[in-house]
């Protein structure tokens, strides 16, 4: 039998908190992480809730040793970096280098909560000020990078963005690298900070809510926007066994598929995200019944709670699924999202508890399933985790219980 | 080690005269202000009318590089759509953040937003191309085309159920852009009389600014393709004796050493902080070996690599070396086995071996 990939660490920092027993707790707790903004100056911060991580810029620097003030750290590297910690203090650096290891990290918006608040000097005559040291920091390479020179460390580093499924994509690619044998360890995820342009760009879409987010409920009226950091390290289950590491969980099955529908539409009978939670589990070697917990993209903007739910239904059928989306408690946290929904996926299959769609209440018109809105004892072997984002790009991943 | 993948189609809007041109770089573009911008095709026969009068740049061509490449092909469906982008949509990032500082906050449109995306092109391509299939799209600086290339190698080599896959880069410049990278000083000051003397000014830093898209098909089946690509490699940060083992490497797993290589396809950008490294390079290679070089035709972006690999695939097809490209004639008859070196700024460089399918 193939060498399972085991996770065998992780890092995690949202509007629940930093570090993993603080994002349980909020979940256990169904405490919401959803708030008016208070480090993100923007002008709509009476209008929107976000998740917003309860720390500023120099608070986050301070607590990674780095000097406060302009220090060339973007809030989404710095974010990145408090994640990071976590998942490197189970861990040592120098053991990780004696064999290959990949970076594999996801991004939408990179420095853009930076840049943003400096773009007027950026273009103009000006060549000396602090805004220079932010000057290369528009990319979404930049946070991998720099979480690198922040180790000094030069693993196989890609940065990979395809909008809200982007880190779910690296922990996908993860596992092939380490399948195909270009590396040994990966670890993988994603970072995102909020900024004035993504809420920006969302509004003008129409897709924020003025209140709280109501995934797969009826009266659904669009996302909260959050930011947050997750990263996993994947290994083959050999290698973790070898060393004696506590196996987390593990990735089971995963697919990447496309809509091939609409720039940011999903087909309304939820064809695409069918598609890729049916070639999850095709991989996995599972049928939908082996499935306990489905932890949803569940964004709860009108197009995707209708394709889901759809999606949902056909995958499984007669038996109504246990599923919900967290995204009321961290909001959308973008290239975050698919690593930080991993990370609860795995505290599901370590808790044994499905975790509860908050502000859930009216039953939608266009499914007969509806989410789980307590917290909730389940047995449950198999978790799927979807992301599903702009461009059609859907992924979702299986994790199964170690 | 991963089997080689094979390039059976290309296309290019780079900016010189090659998009649906048979001629392989004859006639010549250059500048005389140190940027190099693309030049435009008939973008309507790709894309349709009213989507194109919102589209940026970027947009255009890499969905018309990608489509017409898919035609000369002769594939309708990709099995997946791999890409790679260092900056994305340039100008509709501007355009969006631009008119957020101005207008407030307010009344925003949402179609710059939505275009800067970095996976738009992606999206667009599998609508196109009713392509269901894998999509995945890499923003990785200099690397970015490298890491989907490599993708589609691994894609190829985990399952027989792909075909073909489309696997290109895109990257725009605008004038902001370039003013702001020139305060970190990426560009030569003064800028060289023409973009074509690029390399007789490497005794000093920075370079020309470029842009352009690539695209290939890729599969796993030698039978009439261009070339085989046999190994990708990517390094960081890395200094001379770093690219030199790297290089050895790569050589080594394919059973062959320097001497072997018939052209040394390197991607010196005219920056004097560079050209040790490429000198250092030079210096290994015996007299067999021709050294090409073609940043000064298009310019230095983060996915130059695309239009190295579209220059690789032709001297296969065309088993020639454009005279434009030549620093230094080699001894060898036929070409068989092409090195490109690439580095981009001063960050990060890449490694890929090619080599003829005969």
């Amino acid at each position: 039998m193939a060498d399972r990939i085991a996770i065998t660490s992780l890092g995690i920092i949202s509007a629940l908190g930093r570090g993993k027993q603080a994002n349980i707790d909020a979940l256990t707790n169904k405490r919401s992480g959803l708030n008016h903004p208070v480090h993100l100056k923007t002008k709509h911060s009476n209008e929107f809730l976000l998740g917003e991580i309860d720390l500023s810029d120099d608070e986050l620097a301070t607590a990674l040793n780095l000097p406060t003030g302009d220090n060339g750290y973007t809030r989404t590297t710095l974010i990145a970096l408090l994640a990071m910690q976590e998942l490197m203090s189970s861990i040592d650096m120098e053991w990780l280098q004696n064999d290959s290891f990949a970076f594999i990290n996801a991004n939408t918006v990179g420095g853009m909560c930076s840049v943003e608040n400096m773009y007027l000097d950026f273009i103009s005559e000006n060549t000396r000020g602090e805004f220079i040291q932010y000057i290369d920091t528009l990319d979404c390479a930049e946070s991998t990078l720099n979480i690198c020179k922040y180790y000094d460390i030069k693993p196989f580093t890609a940065t990979l963005s395809t909008a809200c499924s982007s880190s779910a994509n690296a922990i996908m690619l993860g596992a092939r690298l380490i399948k195909q044998g270009v590396v040994t360890r990966a670890i993988c995820g994603g970072c995102d900070a909020l900024s004035r342009f993504t809420l920006n760009g969302f509004n003008s879409l129409k897709n924020v809510t003025k209140g709280l987010c109501k995934p797969f409920d009826e009266e659904r009226m669009g996302l909260n926007l959050g930011e947050g950091a997750g990263y996993l390290l994947l290994e083959k289950e050999s290698d973790a066994i070898a060393r004696g590491a506590t196996i987390l969980g593990y990735l089971s099955g995963y697919s990447n598929t496309n809509d091939a529908h609409h720039p940011t539409a999903p087909p309304p009978g939820g064809e695409g995200a069918l598609l890729t939670m049916n070639e999850a589990l095709r991989t996995a070697n599972l049928s939908s019944s082996d499935i306990g917990y489905v932890n949803a993209h569940g964004t709860a903007t009108l197009n995707n709670d209708e394709a889901e739910g759809k999606a949902l239904e056909r995958l499984f059928e007669d038996k109504a699924p246990i599923f919900s989306s967290t995204k009321p408690y961290t909001g959308h946290t973008l290239a975050a999202a698919g690593a930080i929904e991993a990370i609860f996926s795995l505290c599901t299959l370590e808790q044994q508890k499905a975790w509860p769609n908050l502000n859930f209440e009216k039953q939608m018109h266009d499914i007969n399933i509806s989410p789980v809105t307590e917290v909730t004892d389940i047995n449950v072997e198999h978790v799927l985790s979807n992301s599903f984002g702009f461009g059609g790009s859907n992924v979702s991943l299986v994790f199964s219980k170690a | 080690m991963m089997h080689p993948i094979y390039i059976s189609a290309t296309s290019i809007i780079s900016p010189q005269q090659n998009f649906e041109y048979e001629d392989f770089l004859q006639d010549i573009k250059s500048s005389d202000d140190g940027t190099l911008f693309i030049i435009d095709p008939n973008y309507r026969d790709y894309i349709n009318p009213v989507a194109i009068r919102r589209m940026s740049k970027m947009l255009k061509m890499g969905i018309s590089t990608g489509m017409n490449c898919l035609q000369q092909a002769g594939i309708t469906t990709p099995d997946a759509i791999i890409t790679g982008t260092g900056r994305g949509s340039m100008v509709d990032m501007e355009q969006f953040l631009m008119d957020m500082i101005k207008l407030e906050e307010e009344a925003l449109t949402p179609t710059a937003f939505i275009q800067s995306t970095y996976n738009s092109v992606n999206g667009w391509l599998a609508l196109n191309t009713k392509c269901k299939g894998y999509n995945q799209t890499y923003v990785h600086r200099g690397t970015s085309f490298e890491l989907a290339l490599l993708d589609a190698q691994l894609l190829l080599n985990e399952s027989n159920s792909y075909k073909n896959i489309l696997v290109g880069c895109y990257d725009e410049i605008t004038p902001d852009y370039i003013k702001v990278k020139s305060k970190i000083g990426y560009w030569k000051n003064p800028v060289p009389d023409s973009t074509l003397d690029l390399f007789k000014h490497n005794d000093t830093n920075g370079t020309i600014a470029g842009e352009g898209a690539a695209f290939f098909t890729i599969t796993n089946n030698k039978e009439q393709t261009l070339c085989s690509i046999n190994t990708i490699k990517m390094l960081q940060d890395a200094n001379i004796d770093d690219v030199n083992n790297s290089i050895n490497e790569a050589l080594t797993a394919n059973g062959m050493t320097l001497a072997d290589v018939d052209v040394l396809l390197c991607g010196m950008n005219g920056d004097a902080r560079q050209q040790p490294m490429y000198n250092a390079i030079i210096e290994n290679t015996e007299s067999n070996t021709s050294i090409a070089a073609f940043k000064h035709l298009c310019g230095e972006y983060d996915t130059s690599s695309g239009f190295a690999t579209w220059i690789a695939s032709n001297i296969f097809k065309h088993q020639s070396i454009p005279e434009i490209l030549l620093q230094k004639k080699g001894e060898h008859s036929s070409v068989k086995n092409i090195l490109l070196v690439n580095s981009y700024i001063l960050n990060s460089t890449s490694i890929i071996l090619y080599r003829s399918i005969s």
